[in-house]
């Protein structure tokens, strides 16, 4: 979309690349070039500050005197400035997340020759907007992002914007703990499952015993025992405070309408750990941008919001009401909520918690060397409804990542059990009847992709997305990348391929080259994968209208492709966005190599 | 089985939301208005493209109308030239937007019963026999409305009786929302 | 940086002097991880569990009995501690073992490890080279089994499992159980060859927060075989039970 307009410094990439000679790596981009006056500058201190939730303090780290920092508002095609001082009494960076720009102005420690802002430093980040959209910024040195330094960056397009709202409003969603975050990976080293206070107990076996049957219970806990998995591991990290754009639920974060107005709500998910359900009951969000990308529109009651992501949403509110923006963390431990209103100071009903969900066999169906014949356990019997002859709104054709040749070992004969719910394109809404069944009750959702939709709504899928403008690489892909999401939860290690960062094999590419990443995730955990630099293309069915994506979002148990163009030279982190997955080694450099290298 | 419950059941659907789209007189009214017949006169009527006091050129993009606001004066005929230069189907429909809130419904519908593409109207699926699924009368045919695909232009000349609150708005799934919409402007 | 922390840990190692220097280590390795660039391996970290510190009330004589255990390094490598023992409330220490050991991760549940153990207590005191694993075993079983060997050339051996059954997301009940077996008589710990004891386990606890848990529970052990002869003929009871309570904690 923006090809034209960042031709020419792909162009200057390329010729300094080529200057490079054969490193490989372009560390040769220190930033010399000489700009034109740039047409926005500003000052961002970074410091200890502290922040007040619900009337509870704690310690933070503000970007420019906030939490969130600013909201940068800048055009598309401006040459914008940014001056960042490092108050802290450690090193600092800041991380344009999802912008297209230069590797040494990524702001990721050790990538690109970037190296952190030191304590009392000034570093100046400069940089051409070569897009528009709703993006963010964050720290991307230690646990910093945890403790307050994010914030939106929304870039208006050069041209006319596809989508006219009244009204434009920022909904940063974040996680705050009061706990030092060092502290929180030790203890997740330490005893992993620390933070995880919905661990299936005596009571719930009782409970699930009579529900389901004592040998079915039985075989249930035998199943996952065998494996010395956790049934109930959705999130890592809890005591969180969810947070809209920094305020508690009790601070409650309003956004003004008048009724019949139309509201672009810019809703960012900075969290450092936390996916979200997110909805406002009473009012249909329409989808107009995912990660700061044009979209087709489409509507929807809710979406699930994996850390990092970004969606454009389009209110229409037509009443007098107080409407609240409720977004749940998987693990149903709280939520962030704000309210739409015609004036500040009105309050929405809290809607109805959802059902927190187990995780079911399906969820691990990657999982190596899995032996699906203990999977005997999972007393199919108890889910009637599941016959999946019976889906109608079961669309195959977005299945169509998930290779099941691949899968070693894997029996598929004694699976008839398995929770499709979670797979793109499924629409819960088609299948009357089938969630009631195969929960058993309405307490218990079932598997990591059910968020517990009430039949008839209408929960996004990332098949629901179609770019509004072409794919402008049709290339076949040349290359087929395999990134398995691996690790060891009990030891909360997390890798890719099996590798942590340090020890890990970059993944190389060619300058110019259309590649295949395939996600396979190994693990019970969904992983929200980051690749800095460039903009992948999700292979979720469209054909040449793939949406672009900077996060991609992958499910436990399941394969997700993408597809991406190499035009971006550099050395890119490429990681899960989970900070303490990323933090205990889940990220690997991601090279584009200049052509000249392979000569 | 429940497959074919399911067939029944949107079918039956469908028949109600057509039976509201196509019965006479109730063509331009809202679900649950009173003086139907009234309102269809206060927001205009088709007119022959000869009986034009004026011609406005409306070009449609992904997803918006260029321009935005339309000034009319009630009693004028006017003929719109409707340009489609996105690369999808659009509609231009002049109404309340209380009858575009319920047009969106019907839209939805035939969107998701592949009558309508995203980029254009199905050809093969309205040739089709629809009386065995009991949408014989699901069409698009309102005289307030004309869908443009891609690159076409086509025409629709409306005489604009009274100074209402009018839009024009296209009600193809998510396009109004996301602000496909312009103001009928009534002058003096 | 990583080739330091590991040969920093060798060399630690050798030298005995483990957590002091290690924790300087750890500085330093904090310092040049910030230089260089960030997301690297994690720090070195450490914890210290005490997993049994309790009175125990018996037929006899009452006493006070303790279990711990503790570690430094990073996911691969650590040093391991572990320390037993037990001290009529009224009187001296009757046993007290430490064990100082390398673990090191071999698979996803389990650490392999190698080190020595010192018997302070019973007299007289008794080193032994130790090898053996330590880890999670299928359906969450907490396993270490251990091969010692003494100074004096005697082999022996314990096999120790442990479960936490979560009756509420607080209250936990562990039982546990626990073997010993000698390759050979040793005299002067009076034990004779074979099985020497089995002890198990109930403990009850609530877990205020994670770190702190207030339990109560039952103690059980018997001597076996020979070793029950021996005891016997030194006028002591070859089983014992006991009531306990007493306190589990972590840092």
């Amino acid at each position: 979309m923006h090809t034209a307009r960042h031709g020419l410094s792909r162009r200057d990439a390329l010729k300094l690349a080529g200057a490079a000679g054969l490193a490989g790596i372009i560390t040769v981009y220190p930033g010399r070039r000489v700009f034109a006056a740039a047409d926005q500058s500003l000052n961002l201190a970074v410091e200890r500050t502290r922040i007040t939730i619900d009337g509870e303090t704690s310690g933070a780290i503000s970007i420019g005197g906030s939490i969130p920092a600013p909201t940068l508002r800048w055009r598309e095609g401006q040459e914008v400035v940014i001056h960042v001082t490092n108050r802290l009494d450690e090193g600092t960076s800041i991380h344009w997340h999802g912008l297209l720009l230069q590797g040494i102005m990524d702001g990721a420690p050790g990538f690109n020759g970037f190296v952190p802002i030191g304590p009392g430093e000034t570093y100046t980040y400069r940089f051409k907007l070569r897009q528009a959209g709703t993006y963010w910024y964050h720290s991307h040195s230690a646990s910093q992002e945890q403790e307050g330094m994010y914030g939106a960056i929304v870039i208006e397009p050069a041209g006319r914007d596809p989508v006219r709202a009244d009204r434009d409003y920022v909904v940063l969603l974040s996680d705050h703990t009061p706990e030092n975050p060092e502290n929180v990976l030790r203890k997740l080293k330490v005893s992993e499952g620390y933070y995880n206070n919905n661990k299936r107990t005596l009571v719930d076996f009782f409970r699930d015993a009579q529900r389901d049957g004592l040998g079915a219970t039985i075989n249930d806990r035998l199943a996952w025992g065998e494996m010395r998995m956790d049934a109930t591991d959705l999130a890592d990290v809890t005591g969180y405070q969810f947070l809209v754009n920094g305020k508690g639920p009790r601070d409650n974060w309003t956004a003004v309408y008048n009724p019949g107005e139309r509201v672009r709500l810019r809703i960012i998910n900075g969290s450092a750990m936390s996916i979200f359900d997110v909805r406002i009951p009473g009012l249909p969000m329409t989808v107009v941008s995912a990660d700061g990308q044009n979209v087709v529109p489409v509507k929807v009651d809710e979406f699930r919001f994996g850390v990092g992501e970004t969606y454009d949403v389009i209110v229409m509110p037509t009443e007098d009401n107080p409407f609240t923006f409720f977004a749940e963390s998987i693990d149903r431990t709280g939520y962030a909520r704000g309210t739409l209103a015609t004036r500040e100071g009105m309050e929405g009903e809290i809607p109805e918690r959802r059902p927190r969900a187990n995780l079911t066999m399906a969820d691990m169906a990657m999982a190596p060397g899995m032996d699906h014949g203990s999977m005997a356990g999972m007393d199919h019997g108890n889910m009637p409804g599941m016959d999946h002859s019976n889906m109608p709104g079961m669309e195959q054709g977005s299945m169509a990542g998930m290779d099941h040749g691949s899968m070693p070992g894997m029996d598929h004969g004694s699976m008839e059990g398995m929770d499709h719910s979670n797979m793109p394109g499924m629409d819960h809404s088609a299948m009357p009847g089938m969630k009631q069944d195969a929960t058993g009750s309405k307490e218990q959702a079932m598997g990591w992709g059910d968020a517990g939709t009430p039949p008839g709504a209408k929960a996004l899928s990332y098949a629901d997305l179609k770019a509004l403008s072409k794919t402008t690489d049709l290339r076949e892909p040349t290359q087929e990348i395999e990134v398995q999401l691996t690790g060891m939860m009990a030891r909360y290690i997390w890798t890719i391929n099996g590798q942590k960062f340090e020890e890990g094999t970059p993944i190389r590419v060619a300058y110019g080259d259309r590649v295949r990443i395939r996600f396979v995730n190994t693990t019970m955990m969904a992983h929200p994968m980051h690749l800095h630099g460039m903009f992948v293309e999700l292979e979720n069915g469209q054909t040449d209208r793939m949406p672009k994506k900077h996060v991609v979002l992958v499910p436990p148990g399941q394969a997700t492709t993408v597809q991406l163009t190499a035009n971006e030279p550099g050395e890119w982190p490429f990681h899960c966005h989970l900070l303490y997955h990323m933090a205990s080694g889940m990220m690997t450099r991601f090279i584009v190599e200049p052509r000249t290298a392979s000569l | 089985m429940r497959l074919n419950a399911r067939t029944f059941y949107t079918a039956a659907t469908l028949l109600t939301a057509t039976g509201l789209l196509v019965a006479p007189g109730l063509a331009f009214a809202a679900p649950g208005e009173a003086g139907h017949k009234h309102e269809t006169a206060a927001i205009g009527e088709p007119a022959k493209a000869t009986a034009k006091t004026r011609t406005v050129q409306v070009v449609m993009g992904d997803n918006f109308y260029e321009p935005e606001t339309i000034p009319v004066k009630a009693g004028e005929t006017i003929r719109f030239v409707l340009k489609n230069q996105g690369e999808f189907l659009h509609e231009f429909n002049i109404g309340t937007a209380t009858m575009h809130a319920s047009h969106q419904k019907e839209m939805a519908m035939m969107m998701e019963h592949g009558m309508l593409t995203p980029t254009g109207i199905n050809k093969n699926m309205s040739g089709m026999d629809h009386s065995k699924m009991g949408m014989a009368e699901m069409k698009h045919d309102d005289p307030n409305s004309v869908l443009v695909e891609p690159s076409q232009t086509k025409e629709l000349t409306w005489k604009f009786t009274k100074d209402t609150a009018l839009e024009f708005a296209c009600n193809i799934p998510g396009h109004y929302e996301s602000g496909m919409v312009g103001k009928v402007e009534f002058k003096r | 940086m990583r080739t330091t922390t590991k040969s920093l840990q060798r060399a630690t190692l050798m030298a005995g002097a483990i957590v002091v220097s290690l924790s300087v280590g750890s500085a330093r390795a904090a310092e040049e991880h910030q230089v260089e660039q960030f997301h690297e391996e994690p720090p070195i970290l450490g914890t210290l569990l005490i997993d049994r510190f309790e009175h125990r009330w018996r037929d006899g004589e009452n006493s006070i009995d303790w279990d711990v255990q503790g570690w430094v390094g990073g996911d691969t490598n650590k040093i391991w501690f572990n320390a037993e023992g037990s001290k009529p409330v009224d009187g001296e220490v009757e046993e007290a073992e430490f064990q100082l050991l390398y673990s090191r991760m071999t698979s996803e549940f389990w650490d392999a490890q190698i080190g020595i153990r010192h018997d302070v207590r019973p007299q007289p005191q008794t080193t032994y080279g130790v090898i053996g694993f330590q880890g999670v075993a299928p359906y969450f079983f907490d396993v270490t089994a251990q091969l010692f060997v003494s100074e004096d050339g005697d082999f022996s051996a314990r096999l120790e499992a442990e479960y936490d059954l979560l009756i509420t997301q607080k209250l936990i009940l562990q039982p546990v159980a626990e073997v010993n077996v000698s390759a050979q008589r040793v005299e002067e710990l009076h034990i004779g060859p074979g099985f020497n004891d089995i002890e198990l386990g109930l403990r009850l606890r609530y877990e205020v927060v994670r770190e702190f848990a207030p339990y109560i529970g039952v103690h059980w052990e018997r001597k076996l075989g020979e070793t029950a002869d021996i005891a016997r003929d030194h006028g002591e009871d070859a089983s014992d039970v006991s009531f306990v309570a007493g306190v589990r904690f972590w840092f």
